[in-house]
């Protein structure tokens, strides 16, 4: 078990990249979602992506989930191989924004959905899961359904789902994005101490810069529609990371320098929506 | 705990809908008996309900005979008029160009009145019960396969896309996702389809049989029965109400979580 301890402080091995887009495109109709996209994911990094709503962060995510294609021309690596969008299918763990749990499955069968799918009977399924619940403070919920639980419990009921679907990458769309900012806070923490514990790599959508920050080791900031990397930003705070670590000089340098790159994108996509305004 | 309290609250409820049921019932009871006595109705407008009710006590072989009889015919019917639909719905949702060609035929077979293909079904089956189960089963399987259709239609895209995600095959698809989605619009259909093959039943047995809550209702039509008449309709509605509430109640088992979001 030691070698899979994480190394305080480390990011992932930037020489073995799981991930690699180079020159990725996707177009819908005459609607530029994202242009010259390109991005590497070390084995074992944490990843966060903000930028402007619209961006094409989804259409992101889409293409890495295996669920759209990308225009051809572009390269797509994954695990060293290059790969078609479809081969991704199975291979990634994907959370979507929204939850987007089954009502008629009880906690316990919901988060085993991988699973089942995978073939695990569905025993020995719910055994492993049944260990995992009090880690995603759900102990005593097993056989309750969604509609009986909080916001907070359904989103980790989906992590949970998303967790039991052993691949190295896991994509996060937003996953806390609905929840109130205490709630929010904690389970940052949360799934901060899950990582440390389980090492995966995790790419991380987001649009709160200081959620950004406090969970990356790289932050990527998305240019406006179409999507592109605008910066990719360091983020060398040591770990694990406090809750204070936000008032930090080195925490507020790092945000002063992502809000600016933000700022800019921001302002373009403003512009483009009141010039496509005035010109119509 | 939360759990604990919301299924006592359901129990609650439960009673109290089958309280307010029967205050209801013995209501319109009540006002029957009272306003045929308070504004001197004449029988063959409005019989007393306590005539109607003694003439069922004075046969009750007769009704029990027919009520079991037409139950049968209405539920043969049903089953496999219901079975034939959800898997129907199921074929035209998997192979788009059936159910292009399909559909349509399928509409205008449901503009043929009951009553003008209750001669053809009789002819082709026959005297039986058979013939009768027929027209339950042509007025259940419509519905049916629309609202199976619709229900699985109705999926949500996100959902499709984390089953794929996860690698699902289509098979996966439809059992684990697709299908359970679709049960709470099924059971829509499956509720509506029981008045509607209890119809079916009882004008199938116009075209001639002996026994049965429709040739109950002909007989006494002909003989100018008007206490027999409502008898045949009391019991009638007393079967049809049943078998409503038997498959709501199935309904609530099955897709428990729809009435709780």
């Amino acid at each position: 078990m030691l070698q899979k301890e994480r190394p305080s402080a480390t990011a992932g091995d930037p020489a073995k990249p799981i991930l690699e887009l180079r020159n990725v495109n996707k177009t819908f109709g005459s609607v530029a979602a994202l242009h010259d996209f390109r991005a590497s994911v070390a084995l074992g990094e944490f990843v966060t992506v903000v930028g402007p709503s619209g961006c094409g962060k989804s259409t992101l995510f889409n293409i890495v989930a295996g669920l759209e294609e990308p225009d051809t021309g572009g390269i797509l690596r994954f695990e060293s191989r290059s790969v078609h969008a479809s081969d991704l299918l199975g291979r990634v763990s994907f959370m979507p924004q929204r939850d987007l749990l089954f009502s008629w499955r009880t906690v316990i069968d919901n988060a085993i959905l991988a699973l089942e799918v995978e073939g695990v009977p569905r025993k020995k399924a719910r055994a492993e899961a049944l260990g995992l619940l009090p880690e995603f403070g759900l102990s005593g919920f097993a056989d309750h359904y969604p509609h009986q639980l909080s916001g907070g419990m359904r989103q980790r009921v989906a992590l949970m789902r998303t967790f039991l679907f052993k691949r190295e990458l896991m994509l996060l769309d937003e996953p806390f994005g609905a929840l109130d900012a205490l709630t929010r806070a904690m389970m940052q923490r949360w799934l901060l101490d899950v990582w440390q514990k389980n090492r995966r790599t995790i790419l991380f959508i987001t649009h709160d810069v200081d959620e950004a920050i406090f969970l990356g080791d790289r932050v990527l900031v998305m240019t406006a529609r179409p999507g592109g990397v605008k910066l990719e930003q360091r983020v060398d705070l040591p770990r694990p990371r406090s809750p204070d670590i936000v008032t930090s000089p080195a925490f507020i340098e790092i945000k002063r320098a992502l809000l600016a790159a933000i700022e800019e994108e921001s302002m373009k996509s403003f512009a483009a929506a009141n010039f496509r305004e005035y010109a119509q | 705990m939360a759990a604990a309290s919301k299924t006592s609250a359901g129990l609650f409820s439960t009673g109290h809908t089958v309280l307010r049921l029967v205050a209801g019932l013995a209501a319109i009871a009540v006002a029957w008996q009272a306003s045929v006595l308070l504004f001197g109705i004449r029988p063959y407008y409005l019989p007393k309900l306590s005539v109607v009710l003694d003439a069922i006590a004075s046969t009750p072989a007769a009704y029990a005979a027919s009520v079991a009889r037409t139950a049968a015919e209405t539920l043969l019917g049903y089953v496999t008029g219901a079975a034939f639909g959800v898997l129907l719905g199921s074929v035209f949702f998997h192979h788009k160009v059936l159910k292009d060609t399909l559909f349509p035929m399928f509409v205008v077979s449901q503009t043929i009145p009951v009553i003008a293909f209750g001669a053809v079904v009789v002819l082709w089956f026959g005297n039986t019960l058979f013939a009768k189960a027929v027209m339950a089963f042509y007025l259940t399987f419509f519905p049916v396969t629309v609202n199976t259709l619709l229900g699985l239609q109705s999926v949500d895209p996100a959902q499709e896309a984390l089953m794929k995600s996860f690698g699902a095959p289509h098979r996966q698809l439809f059992w684990k996702l697709q299908f359970p989605n679709a049960l709470p619009q099924i059971f829509v259909a499956l509720r509506l389809a029981t008045s509607l093959s209890l119809v079916g039943a009882m004008v199938g047995e116009w075209f001639g049989d002996t026994t049965g809550l429709g040739v109950l209702l002909l007989q006494a039509t002909y003989n100018e029965n008007v206490v027999g008449i409502w008898a045949a309709l009391l019991v009638a509605s007393a079967l049809g109400t049943l078998f409503y509430a038997s498959v709501a109640g199935i309904e609530r088992k099955v897709v428990f979580w729809r009435a709780e979001q």
